[in-house]
C-alpha cells in the first residue's frame, strides 16, 4: 500500500528558499509570445493566486510547469535544486500535480479506479487488483479530505465539483506538494466552492502550496496569500494579499488605467428587435435584455460570467428552459435555423470549431447562411455566388488571393471578416458578436468597428462581448455587465465607463 | 447528475434488479411469451439447444464489448470466424496436429487483429471502415483457400471435444462461461481491463498517467481476434466442417447482442454481462421464432427490430430517472 | 488535391479538384494500356462497353452513398436495399407483368429504407455506421423471406431494355449513369442542398450555427442513396433478367471503395460525383484485369477490401497533409 496519507513533508518556513521557483521562463510559440521571462516564487503551505485575462499567458505556464512545454528559457527549481521537466511523469515526481479544467478522469471507472489509474500495481497480486485493498486506499484518502464520497461510484456519475474533489485526491495519493489549480470554479456551485475552499485550507495547512488560477477577486480576496497578476505573458506585478485593492487588481489585469475615454457619438436607437425577458437556461438565470435598431449593446462581464452562454441562449442554441424572447413585437420561432431566418447572426467566440468550415473556401464559407435567401427556388448559381463573394471581400477589405482560396490558410482576422460577410450576405438585422476581435491584428480590429458602425447606421442591431473593457466602452451605446451567471447592472450614457464595469464586476 | 443514473450500473447484488436494461426485460418477456406460445419451448432439449447456440455467440459477443468499450467496432470478426476455420480444417487435411493447426489459426487470426489495431489504434482511422476492408481481405482469403465450398473429412477430434461434456455440461457452454470468467477478471480485476474502459473514456487521461494507451488499444483488437479465430475451432466442431461464409452476419448479431446488453458505443460505458443479457435475448428470439417455425431470415429482420425497442425502452428508462 | 490550397490563384488553370479527377483518369489510361498489352482483346470495342456497362451499376451503388459521405454520414445498407428493391420489383413485374410498377415498387422501396435510415440516426441519435449496419441486416433477411428460397427470373423484354438494350450504339445502362451522374452533380453543385451537404460535412457544427436544417437535410441525404440504391436495383435486374436475395450484398464494399478511391473523404465535406464515376470504372477494370491474367474470382472480395484499405489510408495521408498545410 503506498503512503497515501503523506502529504508534504516538514513545516512551512516562508524565510526560507521557496518550494518552487520558475526562473525566467520564457516561452514563444509562432506569432506569439506566450511568457515573457516570468518568475515565481511558491512557498509550501502557501495559496498563490495567479489572475489574468483569456489570453494572459496562464495556461501556457500551468503547462511549462507541467512538462507539457519546454521553455525557451529559463529554469525550474524546487527546494533550491534546478529541476527539469521535460514529461508530465518529471513533474509528478517532484510532487507538482495539475487539476485541469477538462477533468483527467475516465467516466466509467470508479473513484478508486480514477484515484489510481496507471498505478494500479501497487495493489497487484498475481496480476489481480486486490481491490478490497484499492478501495480502501481511496478511502483513506477520501477521508483525509473530509469527503465522504462512494469510492465504488462512477465519475460520470459525479457533479463537477465531485469530479475536482476527486481529482485533487488523486494528485495527493501522488503525494503531491505543490498542486496547480486551473479556475477551479469556473462551473460549480457556491456551495460547492465554499467546501473546495475548506479543503484547500485542510491541504495548507499540511503545508501543500497551492497554485490557484482565477480571474475571479472575490475568491482571490479570500484564498489568496500572495497574488502574481499575468498580462500579456508577463508578470504586471506580484503582492501580497493586503497590498493591492481588488479594483487596482483588476486595473492592472485589464492593463489599462481607468480614464482618457474617447468620445461616443450619440446614436438615435430606433424600435426594440429583440426582447428577453427572464432566460434560464441550465447555466444561466433569469436574464432579461433589450435590443433596439441602430444601438450597439455590450455584455460585459469576466470569461465565464455567462455572456457566451446569453447569446447562444438568444440564439436557439441551447434550449432555454424559462422566459420569452420576442423578436421585433412578436414571439420569436424556436428552432435556431427559423431564427436565423427572422434575422439574427451570432459570431462565435470559437469560429475556427463553430464558425468555419476551414476546409472549404471563401465562396462556400461566406454564402452558407444566405443560401435560403439568394436563392430561393433552391437552384444555386455559382456565378452569382462568385460575384456576391467578390462582392463581400471587396466590402470586408478580405485579403485573400480569390473565392477559392481555403479558408484555413486565411489569418485569423480574414477568417473573422468571413464569418462576418457570411451574416452580412444573409441580410441579419440582429448581430450576435462574441468576442469579435479576439486574435485579430490591430489593422483587421479596427474595420470590423467601422463595420458593427456601417451595420448599426443601416439600421441593424448588435451585441458586443468583449473582455477588453476599452473596447467595450468605446463601442457600446450602453451595456449589461454579468456576473455568476446573471445580469448585476446595466450602464448607458455617461454612467458606461470602465471604472463603472469594473465595480459591478468586481462586487460582491 | 449526482444522482447515479439507473441504467449500466456494474452487477452488483441490490441493484442488479433496478438496472436490468432493455434486453433484460425483453428477454423475460420473450421467455414467458415462448413457453405460452408453445410449452415445447421450456423442455430440457430445447434449453439445452439454446445454451449451446447462445455460447458460440457469446464467443464472438464478448471480445465484441471490450471492442466497443474502446469506442471501436470490429466489421470483420465474421470473416474471421470463417477463415479461422477453414485454416484449422486445411490444416488438419495436410496432416497437422490439431494443436500445431490451432496454433496457426490462432497466428494468423493475431496478426489480422493487429493490422486492423495498428490501423485504428496508431493511424486514428475510424474502425468501421477499417475492419470492414479487412473483412474483404478475410473472406476473399477463405473464399480462395477452399474455392468457396465446404471443408470436411478432418480428424473427428474436433467435433468429439464440442460434443463432450464436463459433468452435465456440454463443452461449448463449459468453454464460454471460462472465456466470460475470464473475460470479467481481465476487464474488473486487472490494470489492462481498467486501460480498456478509459481508452473509450478518456484516452488522454490515460496518456497523461504514464500509460501507453496506443498499445493499450492496439491490444484489445488483437486478443479479440485470438478469441474469434480460437472460437472457430469450436464452431466446425459442430458440423465437423468448415464453411468459408459460415460466420458471415455473426459479427451483426454479436454488435446487436453488445448493444442490446446495454453498452454504448460512447465513453467506455458498459458491462460485460449485458453481452451475456444480449446474446441470450438474440438466441432466444431465434429459437422461439424457429420453433414457431417463423423463417431463418425473417428472424434477422425481428432481431433488427428487437434492437430498437430495447434503445427506445433505455432511452426512456434514463428520461424518466432524469 | 495534394496541391497546397495556397497555389490557388485568382484564375486558376486547374482547380485541385480538377488534377485529382485528371490523375485517376491517367491512373485507369495506363492499366487499361497495360492489360491491352498483355491481352489486344481488353481494349475491343465490345469489351470496353461491357465494362463500362458493369462499372455502371457499380457507380449507380456508389452514387447517392457519394453524397451522404460528402454530407458527413455513411450508408452501409446500400447493397442490401439495392438486394430487396430487386426482389421486390422483380416480384412486382411477375405478378402484374407491367415493368412500371416494377419501376414503382423499387424506387418506393429504396426511398423508404434512406428514409428510415436517416429516421433511425436523427430520432434515435445512433451513429450512422451502426444504423445503417443494422438496416443492411434487416433488409437482407426481409429479401431472403420475402424470397423464400426462390429465384424469380424471366423479365419482360420491354423492362430488360433498361439492362441489356442500346441507344445510339451505347449500352442502356451507360445511359442511366450519365443520367444519375449529371443529376448528382447538378445536386451538389446547382442547388442550395449540395451546398450546404458539404459544409455540414466540413462542420457540422458551425452548419448548425449558420442556420442549415442539419436533421432535414441529413434525411434528405439518405433518401437519396436509398432512391440510387433503388434505381440500381432496376438495372441489375433488367441485366440479370433475374432476382434472388444475395445478390446486392457483394456490392457494398466495391460501392465504398469507388467513393474513396474518387477522391471523397470519409471524413465529410469534399470529393464529387465525377470521381465516383472513375472510381467505379478503376475497380472495374481492376476486377476486368484480373479476369484477364486468370484470377479466380474468390479473389475479389480480397482484391476488394485492400482497395478499401489503401483508398482510406491514402485519404487519410491527404488530408493530413492538407491540415497541416494549412
Amino acid at each position: 500500500m503506498p503512503a497515501a496519507t503523506a502529504a508534504g513533508g516538514h513545516p512551512a518556513d516562508h524565510a526560507a528558499a521557496p518550494l518552487l521557483r520558475l526562473i525566467d521562463i520564457d516561452k514563444s510559440f509562432p506569432g506569439v509570445h506566450a511568457l515573457r521571462s516570468v518568475s515565481l516564487d511558491i512557498h509550501a503551505g502557501e495559496v498563490h493566486v495567479i489572475l489574468g485575462q483569456n489570453g494572459a499567458g496562464k495556461s501556457t505556464l500551468i503547462k511549462t510547469l507541467y512538462g507539457a512545454h519546454a521553455a525557451d528559457k529559463g529554469h525550474i527549481e524546487v527546494e533550491g535544486r534546478r529541476v527539469a521537466v521535460a514529461r508530465p511523469a518529471d513533474a509528478s515526481a517532484l510532487g507538482i500535480a495539475v487539476i485541469f479544467q477538462e477533468f483527467s478522469l475516465v467516466p466509467y471507472l470508479d473513484i478508486a479506479q480514477n484515484i489510481y489509474l496507471g498505478r494500479e500495481a501497487a495493489f497487484a497480486r498475481f496480476g489481480l487488483i486486490d481491490s478490497a485493498a484499492m478501495h480502501a486506499a481511496a478511502r483513506t484518502i477520501l477521508d483525509d479530505l473530509g469527503l465522504d464520497y462512494d469510492t465504488h461510484a462512477y465519475a460520470a456519475d459525479l457533479g463537477v465539483a465531485q469530479q475536482q474533489m476527486v481529482e485533487i485526491a488523486k494528485a495527493l495519493s501522488q503525494n503531491a506538494r505543490v498542486l496547480v489549480m486551473d479556475e477551479p470554479t469556473a462551473a460549480i456551485s457556491e456551495r460547492e466552492a465554499e467546501r473546495l475552499f475548506a479543503t484547500i485550507a485542510r491541504l495548507t495547512q499540511k503545508n501543500v502550496a497551492i497554485v490557484y488560477i482565477s480571474h475571479r477577486m472575490k475568491e482571490v480576496q479570500m484564498l489568496g496569500d500572495r497574488i502574481t497578476i499575468l498580462r500579456d505573458g508577463a508578470v504586471v506585478t506580484s503582492v501580497l494579499r493586503d497590498e493591492m485593492s481588488q479594483t487596482e487588481m483588476v486595473g492592472a489585469m485589464i492593463g489599462r488605467p481607468s480614464g482618457s475615454q474617447l468620445a461616443r457619438t450619440p446614436r438615435a436607437p430606433g424600435d426594440p428587435i429583440l426582447f428577453a425577458r427572464g432566460i434560464s437556461t441550465a447555466k444561466l438565470s433569469d436574464i432579461s435584455i433589450e435590443i433596439r435598431a441602430g444601438e450597439v449593446v455590450g455584455l460585459a462581464g469576466l470569461v465565464g460570467s455567462g455572456r457566451t452562454e446569453v447569446v447562444r441562449a438568444l440564439f436557439g442554441a441551447d434550449p432555454i428552459t424559462g422566459g420569452e424572447i420576442a423578436l421585433s413585437g412578436s414571439r420569436a420561432p424556436t428552432t435556431l435555423d427559423a431564427r436565423v431566418r427572422a434575422g439574427m447572426a451570432l459570431l462565435p467566440e470559437d469560429r475556427k470549431r463553430e464558425g468555419l468550415a476551414l476546409p472549404l473556401d471563401i465562396r462556400d464559407n461566406a454564402t452558407v447562411a444566405s443560401l435560403w435567401r439568394r436563392f430561393t427556388s433552391g437552384w444555386f448559381s455559382p456565378a452569382a455566388a462568385e460575384r456576391d463573394t467578390r462582392g463581400l471581400i471587396a466590402q470586408l477589405g478580405i485579403a485573400a488571393h480569390g473565392t477559392h482560396q481555403t479558408v484555413r490558410t486565411l489569418s485569423g482576422g480574414n477568417q473573422q471578416k468571413v464569418v462576418l460577410a457570411k451574416w452580412l450576405a444573409a441580410g441579419s438585422r440582429l448581430f450576435l458578436l462574441d468576442e469579435p476581435t479576439r486574435g485579430v491584428d490591430v489593422g483587421a480590429k479596427a474595420e470590423i468597428y467601422r463595420l458593427i458602425d456601417q451595420l448599426v447606421d443601416g439600421g441593424a442591431g448588435v451585441v458586443v462581448i468583449s473582455s477588453e473593457l476599452p473596447e467595450l466602452v468605446q463601442l457600446c451605446d450602453r451595456a449589461y455587465v454579468m456576473r455568476d451567471h446573471r445580469i448585476v447592472g446595466h450602464l448607458d450614457d455617461d454612467a458606461l465607463t470602465e471604472r463603472a464595469i469594473l465595480e459591478l464586476v468586481v462586487h460582491q | 447528475m449526482t444522482a447515479p443514473t439507473q441504467s449500466q450500473q456494474r452487477p452488483g447484488a441490490g441493484q442488479f434488479f433496478s438496472a436490468i436494461p432493455g434486453a433484460g426485460i425483453l428477454l423475460i418477456l420473450m421467455l414467458a411469451l415462448f413457453t405460452i406460445a408453445n410449452p415445447r419451448f421450456v423442455s430440457q432439449t430445447n434449453l439445452v439447444n439454446v445454451g449451446l447456440q447462445a455460447s458460440l455467440l457469446l464467443m464472438i459477443a464478448l471480445p465484441m464489448t471490450l471492442i466497443i468499450l474502446t469506442e471501436g467496432l470490429d466489421l470483420s470478426a465474421g470473416a474471421l470466424l470463417g477463415l479461422s476455420g477453414v485454416i484449422v480444417a486445411e490444416a488438419l487435411l495436410a496432416g497437422w496436429s490439431v494443436f500445431a493447426a490451432c496454433a496457426m489459426a490462432f497466428a494468423i487470426s493475431t496478426a489480422f487483429g493487429a493490422l486492423n489495431g495498428v490501423l485504428i489504434a496508431y493511424l486514428t482511422l475510424p474502425a468501421f471502415v477499417v475492419t470492414l476492408g479487412t473483412m474483404g481481405l478475410m473472406q476473399g482469403i477463405a473464399l480462395v483457400m477452399t474455392n468457396g465450398d465446404p471443408v470436411g473429412g478432418f480428424t473427428p477430434a474436433i467435433e468429439t471435444f464440442y460434443r463432450s461434456q464436463l459433468w452435465i455440461f456440454p463443452m461449448p457452454i463449459v468453454v464460454a462461461v471460462a472465456l466470460y470468467a475470464a473475460l470479467w477478471l481481465l476487464l474488473y480485476r486487472t490494470r489492462l481491463g481498467n486501460y480498456v474502459i478509459a481508452i473509450g473514456g478518456n484516452k488522454d487521461a490515460l496518456r497523461l498517467a504514464g500509460i501507453r494507451a496506443n498499445l493499450v488499444h492496439l491490444a484489445v483488437y488483437v486478443l479479440g481476434s485470438a478469441i474469434v479465430g480460437l472460437s472457430a475451432v469450436l464452431l466446425i466442431g459442430r458440423t465437423n466442417s468448415a464453411h468459408p461464409t459460415v460466420g458471415i452476419g455473426m459479427e451483426f448479431e454479436a454488435i446487436a447482442a453488445v448493444v442490446l446488453g446495454g453498452t454504448s458505443f460512447e465513453k467506455g460505458q458498459g458491462w460485460l454481462f449485458g453481452a451475456v443479457l444480449g446474446a441470450l435475448a438474440i438466441t432466444v428470439l431465434r429459437n422461439g421464432l424457429n420453433i414457431l417455425s417463423v423463417d431463418s431470415s425473417l428472424q434477422v429482420v425481428c432481431i433488427g427490430i428487437l434492437l430498437i425497442l430495447a434503445l427506445l425502452i433505455d432511452r426512456a428508462r434514463k428520461h424518466y430517472s432524469r | 488535391m495534394t496541391i497546397p490550397a495556397t497555389l490557388d490563384t485568382r484564375s486558376p488553370s486547374l482547380s485541385p479538384d480538377a488534377l485529382a479527377l485528371l490523375g485517376r483518369l491517367i491512373l485507369i489510361v495506363l492499366i487499361a494500356g497495360a492489360l491491352t498489352a498483355v491481352d489486344p482483346g481488353f481494349a475491343s470495342v465490345s469489351n470496353l462497353l461491357n465494362m463500362l456497362r458493369q462499372a455502371s451499376l457499380l457507380f449507380l451503388v456508389a452514387s447517392g452513398l457519394t453524397l451522404v459521405i460528402i454530407g458527413g454520414g455513411l450508408d452501409l445498407s446500400v447493397g442490401s436495399n439495392l438486394t430487396l428493391s430487386a426482389c421486390l420489383a422483380a416480384a412486382a413485374i411477375k405478378t402484374t407483368g407491367n415493368p412500371w410498377y416494377g419501376v414503382a415498387v423499387a424506387v418506393t422501396s429504396g426511398t423508404l429504407i434512406g428514409f428510415t435510415n436517416g429516421l433511425m440516426i436523427n430520432r434515435l441519435r445512433l451513429p450512422p455506421f451502426l444504423a445503417t449496419f443494422g438496416m443492411l441486416w434487416v433488409a437482407q433477411g426481409a429479401a431472403y423471406w420475402f424470397m423464400a428460397g426462390q429465384t424469380i427470373y424471366g423479365m419482360p423484354m420491354s423492362f430488360r431494355y433498361f439492362g441489356t438494350g442500346f441507344f445510339l450504339g451505347v449500352p442502356l445502362p451507360i445511359w442511366i449513369t450519365l443520367v444519375v451522374c449529371v443529376v448528382c452533380s447538378i445536386i451538389l453543385h446547382r442547388t442550395t442542398f449540395g451546398r450546404e451537404a458539404y459544409f455540414m460535412g466540413a462542420n457540422q457544427t458551425a452548419a448548425l450555427l449558420s442556420g442549415i436544417a442539419v436533421e432535414r437535410r441529413r434525411l434528405l441525404l439518405y433518401v437519396l442513396s436509398g432512391l440510387t440504391a433503388g434505381i440500381a436495383a432496376l438495372v441489375y435486374l433488367a441485366r440479370l433478367n433475374a432476382a434472388e436475395p444475395g445478390i446486392g450484398e457483394p456490392l457494398l464494399l466495391p460501392a465504398i471503395a469507388a467513393v474513396l478511391v474518387g477522391g471523397t473523404s470519409l471524413f465529410g465535406g469534399s470529393g464529387n460525383i465525377v470521381g465516383t464515376v472513375l472510381g467505379a470504372i478503376l475497380l472495374t477494370i481492376i476486377v476486368n484485369g484480373l479476369n484477364l491474367l486468370n484470377v479466380a474470382a474468390t479473389w475479389h472480395p480480397f482484391v476488394n477490401g485492400a482497395v478499401v484499405l489503401i483508398a482510406i489510408l491514402a485519404d487519410f495521408i491527404v488530408s493530413r497533409r492538407r491540415s497541416e498545410s494549412g
